[in-house]
Order: C-alpha cells, then sequence, then structure tokens
C-alpha cells in the first residue's frame, strides 16, 4: 500500500495549475479513487497536480436560470448548500448518497464526474438535470452537455491538459419534483443502480419528465424511451410502470459479485417506478 | 451490595457500567501499536507474493531487486529452507501436514503465497525493488472449493496427497442408528458457512530487533498470544526461548485473526539476524485479505430424526472443511469444536459426527470470532426451524420442549461435554415477552395478506467459553496472573491474558478495586510483555475474564491474607478482618490502611510468622471446565418483495453470561458480535474463482458491515452464574457472532415460508432472494 | 468471466479472417499495442499498455491462433502478465458473411485474471472487457477502410 515516486504541486491558482496539467501532470482533485489506485500501485503518475488550493474552483453561484459548481466542491458542500436544496434538490438529494460522510467531505463534484466511474452517483443527476460542463485546458475552454460529455466507463470528453472547470445546473422551475433512487453497493458505497427523476405537471399530466441512469452500464444516459413513455400521461401507476419497465431497453448490462445484468435490468425498472413515483409526489 | 469503610459505605465496582480506561489512549489516537515502533536504523521488508493459486517457480531473478536503491538484501525460499515450519498446533489421528515454509520453496499453493522478500531502507524503496522481482512460474491446475477438492479427478492441492484430504475425523454418541430407526420424522439439509476474512481494522505487523552479542531476539508483533508466539518462534529459529522477548503493543482488532504463528513472524526474526538491523513488515490491507487466516468455510449436510411431538432424538452431521493449503496454528482443530457443540442446547443424546477437512489453493481457515460454534450454531438452529416446519409446530414452542431442563445440570452431553448450568428457558421467554411474540405473530400474518414479505427467526444458542480446560487445548488451557501491591500500596495486576480489546484492563481493575477496597484508579493492569509478565496462554475463545480474571482472583485472596498478617503485626493484635482497604482491629477497632501496610511489607521491619517480605503472588488456575453461556436471539425482518432487500426491522438479544463484571463492556461484545453475525449472515463472503483467484479481495468488493448499516439491538440478559469458577462468569466475546446468524437467517426463511422455502445459504444477498421470489411468483 | 458478443466489420469474411492473422494490423488494431512481434507460425509476442481513468499497466502478452479453419473461425489464446498481475483470455471467434457484403464476427470465451487486478477490479472487469474489446474491433474496421 504503498505507492510508487511521484512529483507533487498544489499551486494556489487555476493557471498553474493548466501549465502542469499542459506539461503532462495528472490531476487530484478530492484523491477518492485515485490516491487508492496509487497505493495499490494501479495507477502510478509521475507528477500529481493537486487542486485543493485552488479558491476559483470552490464555489456555488445562482446565475439567471442556472445554478454554477465549481469543480473542487465537496460532495458535503452540494448536499448542504441551501441554494442547491431550494433550488436543484435533485443533486443535493444525489451526492447525500455518495458513500458515506468521511467520502463526502473529501470527494469533489469534479473530481468524480472526471473519474467517470459508471457506478458513480452524479452522473444519474447530471443526465436527468441536462447539466453542462464547463472543460478549461491550458489553450482553451469549451463547453459540453452531459450527454456528451460521459462516453464510456472511465472515459469522458476530456482531453489530455483539461479538467473540468464547472458543473452548471438548472435552477428548477417551481413544481418541478425530483428524486434520485439508488441500490448501495454494500461493500463500496457506489450504486448497482441510480434513477434520478426530474417531473412537471400541467393541467393534470405529466408535462416535463427526464429519467438519468447509471451504474447498469458502462456509462450514464438518458431513458429516453421511458420519458416519452411517460409524458402527456396523467402519471398514473400503470403510466410509471410501463414508462419504467423501459429504462433498461436495449442497455448492455454490466454484471460483477453483487449483481448479474438481469437482476441489475430489474432493479433499473423497480428503482425507476419508485423515483418517478416520489418525484410525481413532489410536483405541485 | 455494600462494604464498610470505617462507617462509610463503600459501593461494589463489579456489575457497574464503568467506562473503559484504555480507551481515552485508544480514542486520542495516542495508543502505540506495531506501525508506531521506530528503532534507530530499521530497515523495511517488502514481500513478493504469488498472484496464482497453484504454479511451479521456474526462477526467481532477484538482481534487478538487489541493484534497487537502498535495499540491502533480497532472500527467497532457498536462504530460508532452514527456517522451521509455520506450525499447525492441533493434532489429530492420521492428520496430514504439509511442511510449510515462511518462503515458498519450489512451488506456490495459493494466491499471495510469499515467494521472496525485499529489505531496504524504507517502505518505498522496499516496495519499488519487490516490483523487480521476477518470478518465472508455471501456472497448474488449483482447486479452490472444498467439495470440488474431494471429487475424483480434482487438481491435487499437495501432489504427495491427490485425495486432498488433509484430515478425517469421526464422533459417535449415544445410539444415532436406534434414534434414526424409531424416528417419526427425518430431515435433511445441506448448510454452509461461507468463508469470511476476519478484516482486523490493524493488519498484521512486526519489528524484529537482534543482539547479537547476547542472542537475543527483541519481537514486536500484534498477536493475542505473545508467550506461544515466543515458544514457537524460537523453535522455528532455533533460539533458546529466554532469549526471545515478545513485545505485542496495542493490537487493532484480532477476532481470532491473530491467535496464530505467521511465517513473517519468524522470517523477520530471521532477516533481523541476517542483516544485523531492526527490521519492520507492516502487512498491506491487499495481503491481509490474502495472507491473513480466513474463518469459517464449512460445507455441512445434517440429518434430524425426531418424534412427531417434536422430540429431538438424534443428529447426524457431515463437516466438510475447506482447510485451504495448509494448516495454521489451529485450523483443524477448528470443526472439532463445531462436533462439539452440534447438539446446541437440546437434550438428544444420540449423534454421530463426520469431518473430512479438504485442502484447497486457497488461504488456511482458522480461528474466527466464534471459531466452530457460530457454524455449529447455525446448523442446529437451522435445522429446528426446518423440524419446527415439518411438524408444523411452532418453533419457540419445539425449542422449550428439547431444552436441557434445569434440574439436569450438570448436563452430560453426548459429545462428551459437561454443561456448567443453565436455564434455557429464562432468555428465550424474556425474548418472546420483549417482542409480544403473540401479537408480532398476528400482524406477521396481517402483513402477509397485505403482501408483505415479514419473517420472525429465534435463535436459542449455547456455546462454549473459557477455554479450556488444558487436556482439551493444544497449547495448556490455564491462565496466569501476578498481583503486585508496590510499596506505596498501588496495585499492578500482570495478566497472562494479554487483553487486546476485551476491556479487561478496566474489569480486571474493578475486580481488584473490590476485593482489596480501593480505587480502580489504584490498579494498573500489564500485559503483552514476554519479558515483563509470566508465560500466559493468551485471549481467545471467550476466556479472559472466566480463566485470566479467575487467576487473578486468587492471587488476590493469598495477597489479601498475608496483608492481614502484615495488619497484625501492625495493630499488635491477632484478631483483625481486612476490611474496606483497611486491616482493622476487631478489639480496638483501630487501623491500618493499604499504603501502610504495604509499606510495612516492603520495609520489612519486623515481619509475621512465617512470612516473606513483599506483597507479590503469581497464580496460574487452571479451570475445571468449560463454561457454557447461552441465550435467545430474535430478529424481525422485512423482505423488499420487488428487489429480494433484506431490512432487520427489530433484533432482540437476551444472552446470559454468567455473573456480569461490567454491563456497559458487556454490551459492546455483544453488539460487536452481532454485527460481524449480520455480516455474515447478509454481506460477507470471501469468494474465490475457480483458479483460486480471491475475487472479494478488496474492501470494495469484501461487504464488512459498518454502524450505519446495523439494526437498533435490544440487548438485555439473565443472570445464571457459572459454578466453574469463583467469579460466576462465563464469557462473551463470541457469543454475539454465535447467537446471530441463525436469527438472521430463521426470520428471512420464515418470511419466505409461505413460498414453500426451507433453507437459504448465507449471505442473503438481494439477489438469491431475489430468484427465490421470482421462482415463487 | 465468460465474455461473448459480435461486431461487424465492412469486408468480407475472407479478407476479415486475413486481418486478423496480419501481425501488422494487429498491432494496429490490439488496443494500447506498443510492439508485436511473430515468434512462431500463428504466434507472436505483445507488449500492450493499458490505460483506463487512472489504471495503467504494462503487459507482456503472447497471442496464439489456433483450430484455422479459413475463413469462418479460429481460435485465439491471449495470455499476458505484468505487476498488476495477469491475463488469459481463451476465445473462439466465429466469421460469418452478412447481407451486405461484411462479415458478422462473433466471439464467446474465458477470461481469466489474477494478481491484484482480480481482486480489485472486480467491478470494473466486465466493463473493461467490453471496452477493449469494442475498441479492438473498431480500430479494425478503420484498418479495413
Amino acid at each position: 500500500m504503498v505507492p510508487q515516486k511521484f512529483e507533487y504541486a498544489a499551486p494556489d491558482s487555476l493557471k498553474s495549475v493548466l501549465q502542469l496539467l499542459d506539461a503532462g501532470a495528472k490531476p487530484l482533485a478530492g484523491g477518492m479513487s485515485l490516491i487508492p489506485m496509487m497505493k495499490l500501485r494501479l495507477a502510478a503518475p509521475e507528477q500529481l497536480v493537486d487542486l485543493q488550493k485552488v479558491k476559483e474552483l470552490s464555489y456555488i453561484r445562482e446565475s439567471g436560470n442556472a445554478i454554477h459548481i465549481g469543480a473542487m466542491t465537496t460532495h458535503y458542500e452540494v448536499e448542504t448548500f441551501p441554494v442547491l436544496l431550494r433550488k436543484c434538490p435533485l443533486l443535493a438529494e444525489t451526492a447525500a448518497e455518495i458513500g458515506d460522510l468521511q467520502v463526502r467531505n473529501r470527494g469533489t463534484i469534479g473530481g468524480s464526474v472526471a473519474h467517470a466511474d459508471p457506478s458513480a452517483d452524479y452522473p444519474a443527476a447530471l443526465q436527468a438535470l441536462e447539466a453542462k460542463l464547463v472543460l478549461i485546458g491550458a489553450q482553451k475552454e469549451r463547453t459540453v452537455s452531459a450527454a456528451e460529455f460521459f462516453v464510456d466507463a472511465f472515459t469522458t470528453v476530456l482531453e489530455p491538459g483539461e479538467i473540468v472547470r464547472e458543473v452548471i445546473v438548472p435552477a428548477e422551475e417551481l413544481g418541478t419534483g425530483t428524486r434520485y433512487e439508488k441500490v448501495v453497493q454494500p461493500a463500496s458505497g457506489f450504486a448497482i443502480v441510480g434513477v434520478a427523476v426530474r417531473v412537471r405537471r400541467s393541467a393534470g399530466k405529466i408535462s416535463f419528465v427526464r429519467v438519468g441512469i447509471t451504474g447498469l452500464s458502462n456509462h450514464s444516459y438518458r431513458a429516453t424511451s421511458a420519458e416519452a413513455t411517460l409524458a402527456g400521461t396523467t402519471g398514473a401507476a400503470a403510466d410509471v410502470q410501463n414508462a419504467a419497465a423501459l429504462v433498461a431497453e436495449g442497455i448492455d448490462a454490466n454484471s460483477d459479485l453483487h449483481a448479474s445484468a438481469n437482476y441489475r435490468k430489474h432493479l433499473a425498472s423497480v428503482h425507476a417506478a419508485r423515483a418517478i413515483t416520489t418525484a410525481i409526489s413532489r410536483a405541485s | 451490595m455494600a462494604t464498610t469503610i470505617a462507617g462509610v459505605e463503600k459501593e461494589k465496582l463489579v456489575g457497574k457500567r464503568l467506562r473503559r480506561r484504555e480507551d481515552p489512549r485508544l480514542i486520542t489516537g495516542t495508543a502505540t501499536y506495531v506501525d508506531d515502533i521506530h528503532l534507530e536504523d530499521m530497515q523495511y521488508a517488502a514481500i513478493v507474493r504469488s498472484p496464482h493459486a497453484a504454479a511451479r517457480i521456474l526462477s526467481i531473478e532477484i538482481a534487478a531487486a538487489q541493484n534497487s536503491p537502498g535495499v540491502i538484501a533480497v532472500f527467497t525460499g532457498k536462504d530460508t529452507e532452514k527456517v522451521g515450519g509455520v506450525p499447525c498446533g492441533a493434532s489429530l489421528p492420521g492428520l496430514r501436514v504439509p511442511h510449510h515454509n515462511v518462503l515458498a520453496v519450489g512451488r506456490v499453493y495459493f494466491v499471495g503465497h510469499p515467494v521472496a522478500v525485499v529489505v531496504a531502507k524504507d517502505r518505498y524503496m522496499a516496495q519499488d525493488a519487490a516490483d523487480l522481482v521476477e518470478v518465472n512460474y508455471e501456472p497448474l491446475p488449483a482447486v479452490a472449493d472444498p467439495e470440488k477438492a474431494l471429487a475424483p479427478g480434482a487438481a491435487p492441492v499437495h501432489p504427495e496427497w491427490p485425495d486432498n484430504v488433509a484430515f478425517t475425523f469421526h464422533q459417535d454418541g449415544g445410539d444415532v442408528d436406534k434414534a434414526f430407526a424409531e424416528a417419526d420424522v427425518v430431515v435433511k439439509q445441506r448448510i454452509t458457512s461461507q468463508r469470511l476474512i476476519p478484516m482486523a481494522m490493524e493488519t498484521r505487523g512486526v519489528v524484529a530487533e537482534w543482539h547479537g552479542a547476547d542472542r537475543q531476539l527483541n519481537l514486536y508483533t500484534s498477536t493475542q498470544i505473545p508467550h506461544l508466539v515466543r515458544t514457537l518462534v524460537a523453535t522455528m529459529l532455533g533460539l533458546d526461548e529466554n532469549r526471545v522477548r515478545v513485545i505485542t503493543p496495542e493490537v487493532g482488532g484480532g477476532f481470532g485473526s491473530k491467535l496464530n504463528v505467521y511465517a513473517e513472524e519468524a522470517l523477520m526474526g530471521w532477516i533481523a539476524q541476517k542483516i544485523q538491523k531492526p527490521v519492520k513488515w507492516i502487512e498491506t490491507r491487499r495481503e491481509n485479505f490474502l495472507c491473513t487466516i480466513h474463518g469459517r468455510g464449512h460445507v455441512d449436510y445434517y440429518e434430524l430424526a425426531a418424534k412427531r411431538d417434536g422430540t429431538i432424538l438424534g443428529i447426524k452431521l457431515k463437516i466438510i472443511q475447506d482447510v485451504g493449503a495448509y494448516h495454521q496454528l489451529l485450523t483443524p482443530a477448528i470443526p472439532t469444536l463445531s462436533v462439539l457443540m452440534m447438539p446446541g442446547i437440546y437434550k438428544t443424546q444420540n449423534i454421530r459426527a463426520d469431518i473430512v477437512g479438504a485442502f484447497t489453493n486457497c488461504m488456511p481457515t482458522d480461528a474466527y470470532r466464534g471459531a466452530g460454534r457460530p457454524e455449529a450454531t447455525h446448523g442446529i438452529e437451522r435445522m429446528v426451524d426446518i423440524l419446527a416446519d415439518e411438524l408444523q409446530i411452532d418453533p419457540a414452542e419445539i425449542r422449550l420442549k428439547n431444552f436441557v431442563a434445569n434440574d439436569q445440570f450438570p448436563f452430560h452431553t453426548a459429545t462428551g461435554l459437561m454443561y456448567d448450568s443453565g436455564n434455557y428457558a429464562a432468555p428465550l421467554k424474556k425474548a418472546l415477552d420483549l417482542v409480544d411474540y403473540g401479537k408480532l405473530r398476528q400482524e406477521q400474518a396481517d402483513a402477509r395478506k397485505q403482501g408483505k414479505w415479514i419473517g420472525i427467526g429465534i435463535s436459542t444458542y449455547g456455546e462454549i467459553c473459557a477455554i479450556g480446560p488444558s487436556p482439551a487445548t493444544p497449547a495448556g488451557g490455564w491462565e496466569s496472573a501476578t498481583v503486585k501491591i508496590e510499596p506505596s500500596g498501588k496495585v499492578t495486576i500482570m495478566t497472562g491474558a494479554c487483553p487486546h480489546g476485551q476491556g479487561e484492563e478496566t474489569t480486571f481493575a474493578q475486580i481488584a478495586a473490590d476485593e482489596l477496597g480501593i480505587s480502580v484508579d489504584d490498579v494498573l493492569v500489564v500485559r503483552g510483555d514476554t519479558s515483563i509478565v509470566q508465560y500466559g496462554i493468551g485471549t481467545f475463545g471467550s476466556r479472559g475474564t472466566a480463566i485470566g480474571g479467575t487467576a487473578v482472583y486468587f492471587a488476590l485472596q493469598d495477597l489479601k491474607e498475608k496483608i492481614k498478617k502484615f495488619g497484625a503485626v501492625l495493630l499488635e493484635s491477632d484478631d483483625v478482618t481486612f476490611s474496606g482497604g483497611n486491616v482493622v482491629c476487631n478489639k480496638t477497632g483501630q487501623s491500618k490502611s493499604l499504603p501502610e501496610v504495604a509499606a510495612s511489607a516492603y520495609r520489612a521491619m519486623k515481619l509475621p510468622p512465617n512470612t516473606e517480605p513483599g506483597l507479590v503472588s503469581t497464580r496460574f488456575w487452571e479451570p475445571p471446565n468449560f463454561t457454557f453461556p447461552f441465550g435467545t436471539h430474535i430478529v424481525v425482518s422485512e423482505i423488499d418483495g420487488q428487489t429480494g432487500e433484506v431490512k432487520i426491522r427489530r433484533y432482540v438479544a437476551v444472552d446470559d453470561c454468567g455473573n456480569r463484571i461490567n454491563p456497559l463492556i458487556i454490551d459492546g461484545q455483544v453488539h460487536g458480535g452481532i454485527a460481524q453475525g449480520i455480516g455474515q449472515a447478509l454481506w460477507e463472503q470471501a469468494v474465490y474463482d475457480d483458479n483460486g483467484q480471491l475475487l472479494s479481495g478488496e474492501l470494495t468488493d469484501y461487504a464488512v458491515p459498518r454502524a450505519h448499516m446495523m439494526p437498533w439491538i435490544e440487548s438485555e440478559h439473565t443472570t445464571t452464574p457459572s459454578p466453574v469458577n469463583p467469579l460466576g462468569v462465563k464469557g462473551v466475546g463470541e457469543a454475539g457472532t454465535i447467537g446471530c446468524s441463525p436469527a438472521v437467517v430463521n426470520s428471512v426463511v420464515d418470511a419466505l415460508s409461505p413460498l414453500g422455502v426451507r433453507h437459504i445459504d448465507m449471505p442473503l444477498t438481494p439477489e438469491k432472494i431475489w430468484h427465490i421470489l421470482s421462482k415463487g411468483a | 468471466m465468460k465474455i461473448s458478443g459480435s461486431h461487424m466489420l465492412a469486408v468480407p469474411p475472407e479478407r476479415a479472417y486475413q486481418m486478423m492473422q496480419d501481425p501488422d494490423i494487429l498491432a494496429r488494431a490490439v488496443p494500447g499495442c506498443e510492439a508485436l512481434e511473430k515468434t512462431d507460425e500463428n504466434e507472436y509476442r505483445m507488449k500492450m499498455k493499458m490505460v483506463l481513468a487512472s489504471l495503467s499497466g504494462v503487459f507482456d502478452g503472447k497471442i496464439r491462433i489456433a483450430d484455422l479453419n479459413p475463413p469462418s473461425s479460429f481460435r485465439l489464446i491471449v495470455e499476458g502478465s505484468g505487476r498488476p498481475g495477469f491475463i488469459k483470455g481463451d476465445g473462439l471467434l466465429h466469421l460469418a458473411a452478412n447481407a451486405n457484403g461484411g462479415t458478422e464476427v462473433s466471439y464467446h470465451g474465458d477470461v481469466q485474471v489474477g494478481g491484484t487486478i482480480a481482486a480489485v477490479g472486480q467491478r470494473l472487469l466486465d466493463g473493461t472487457a467490453k471496452i477493449l474489446i469494442r475498441k479492438f474491433f473498431e480500430r479494425l474496421a478503420a484498418c479495413a477502410n
């Protein structure tokens, strides 16, 4: 449990960080995934640049209809920040489900999404929220959608030298009901499956619905056929069941010691129904 | 209870919920563990281990490692061949004991098998160099499942024993054939108790220091048995036992996994001699998973014969014990404890047991909290429920019918034990009252109508503690204590039991404080250094208080007599009593305090007749019997009908461990034991694939229960003192683990009984339950 | 771990078969392949760098092709070992012409892993295997164009 030799820098400005990244350094955010891999010597970066001291990456700001979350904001901050609790409760509720308190105090939203663990919690919410991610490198800054960002297991559109700078989520319209449901893997605390749902109702019908799924396959996704099935219905139990039955449709589900592919798919449907039901009950 | 101190009532401390005196240093991070030992010029060892479960070692290239910065030595199995084998302390007729080299020679037998060791200036350099050791293997077929290992054509773990049988054991009690012939009903079930990983929070670690001029080895090691380690490591290294000093600093959890002598302990001692410098090895969590003993690993075939009224007539049991690749210290003895416990607390006098120990290409199994008793209790408590289901008798009622009756104690079991004392119905009735059993069954019936899956599980366990009388143990079953009253009157207790988290620094002080009429703050409990403490056996098998505490008690009685003699001299009277910390003259009422008497005993100006100066007594107490605690655990669980997830709604534990010295510590032991029991019932499993790779080999996949996963535990007790020792205590270190798992599984099987479910093997993973629900629906 | 799946190549089976036995093409198609040399008839030595998220490891490996049955099937045996542990794969590949003049390559086989990756990679193995195989066929497809 001792890592290989590496160089370490902890600058306090984003500019210095980007320069080091450009020169080939590996970014270290909360270290919840990278450090264990380094201790097992499965990861051996030659140079680490620690983002911990970069104050300009740690913030939660409301601006118009959006909330901007700096990459180095911890899960615990996301879980408890009043503006998020009020205006984007889905993200706060998701953050509260991550790992345990120690992990939530160290781990960061930027680090988590950049790592793109297929069982991480945030991606379900970010898909359902149609979040935007601002990526920055030494040369350029660009904004991508969550749908574009997550490519495969541990694979994102981040280019070498680029990091997530911030995550932008919408400030929910009044009356939006949301819910994150998760099946916890008992050892790691990761999601065997996680389902994030947002719904709005209008004139007794479901006028808006987003369903994000994580844990089931190699990357998170929006369950669009489930969304389409639910939209326009009254959101009655049967409607919910019909929609939920589609969340895993056509998905190449993963399998491990804790859940086979079939069971994972089943869990996704069960928990999608529960999440949708709760979200509807929270919508007004 | 109270004694008088010059007119003032002094409350007895035994029985009080005193906070643990060892905790401040533990929770403030100031305690010293092996990894906190730093010696001048200390070197670090990193061990190269096999990634294969079975392979021939074709070559080992060490040149690159030797030339790596900071490296002072690299050793392989060829260098250490003369070090004695890792010992197996247990013996059975016909036991096959493979020679267990400290570093593999020619062949590896399990993933993690040590192959080479690199010694360098620091841990980083040692690991860097270890990565450069190139071992060329020729992989061989492996077998990782005990039943597959015993099947014809299985890959032989040790070529010299192609049937993979490590030992067999047979025991008959009463007339089992007659019992089965006369039975109205026979129920049969295959029941497994899966391999578990003990998972002490502190991994193992060793620091070895060699003083060449004196041929003296100091060995710091995280163990439950420092004196036995001293004896056995001295033998392995060919050193004089009195020149090996084993120091056991704080131990961050053992649970049986440190009731052993490991290759690394001797290896570090050997390296320290070779390099003439101190050397440290701290086990990584990866190594802990792979190379510290595992627990359980049973496949059991049960048959229970009974009359239609539920009377159990006889039990047959065949145990297939997954041994692993070698015998560690007690490996073959563990399943024999299961046999001893197989009748549980039921009066049947007819048993037949067979054990087959199977070699597999896995880490050896050995003692893990409960060691053989949880497996046996799980088996019998499951079988009684299966019988109750077969006969449609309430599981509480069938138990009451078969309990050993109160007037049958001491009770001789068919397996050769003598149960000391018991009142088995008392905790069951108390637990049933606590859950309001009749009402609970009604609620269950109502819930079923609403499509809910609610189950009630009862486990009425008995167990063997205070292990144990010497004839029943491989290394002596007594325990030692030295009590010294210093000239100032302060008291030092040196216990051979080497407690390591069980709270005896507090409970032994409570005993001494009551006996001497002083404050617990005047008592210091010393353990864990073979140069300071007289020879002792150690802490395991719930023996610390029942045997070690009794040794303390008898040493205190010696000292009380001597205190009276010195007090009599000081008071110039023969008519004195010692009470409340003072020797009092019964005629004049004059008194001398313990410090005054102690000072006079050392000053020795005037000695009582036939009395030596000083106030020190050493006692080695040999118990006449084991003790047999018991209790009832009741679990109410609810199953999510859609996902198969099990939720424990209520957990009631009524434990009877005899007299209670510190109920707060007892609660802690019960809670910790139950946590490990629930861990086995619901989550934990050491999963080896067919090639002998440990798949649940890290905390990302091995589900150790954490605080937030635990139900609220309603802990209660009954008190049936043990006649075996004067303290009347029985032991409680393993009770929680032993009583727990069948209560959980019985509750889940009960919940699913409308589907005709009779048994589910642990762990009760949601997917397993979901499959049952899917099939049933 | 059992694996199975299928991928499309836009070339006829004869060409697809030939490509999958061509050291130059294999070197380009195997993800992370840093060097590949033919050591014997139907046997290759390979150095492969696997990079996945923060994980990285260099494997020295052997590829062996057996049970040749051109152009419809062959058996592929891949063995690799490195510091993170070892990987052994043994699979049967079937090539069948599809309606568009291309080839459907279906495979099923067994993957064994050992060492650290076996113990800590459990959760990731299934997904990782899928990625590597998909990448292999994507690159192979690129070579076909």
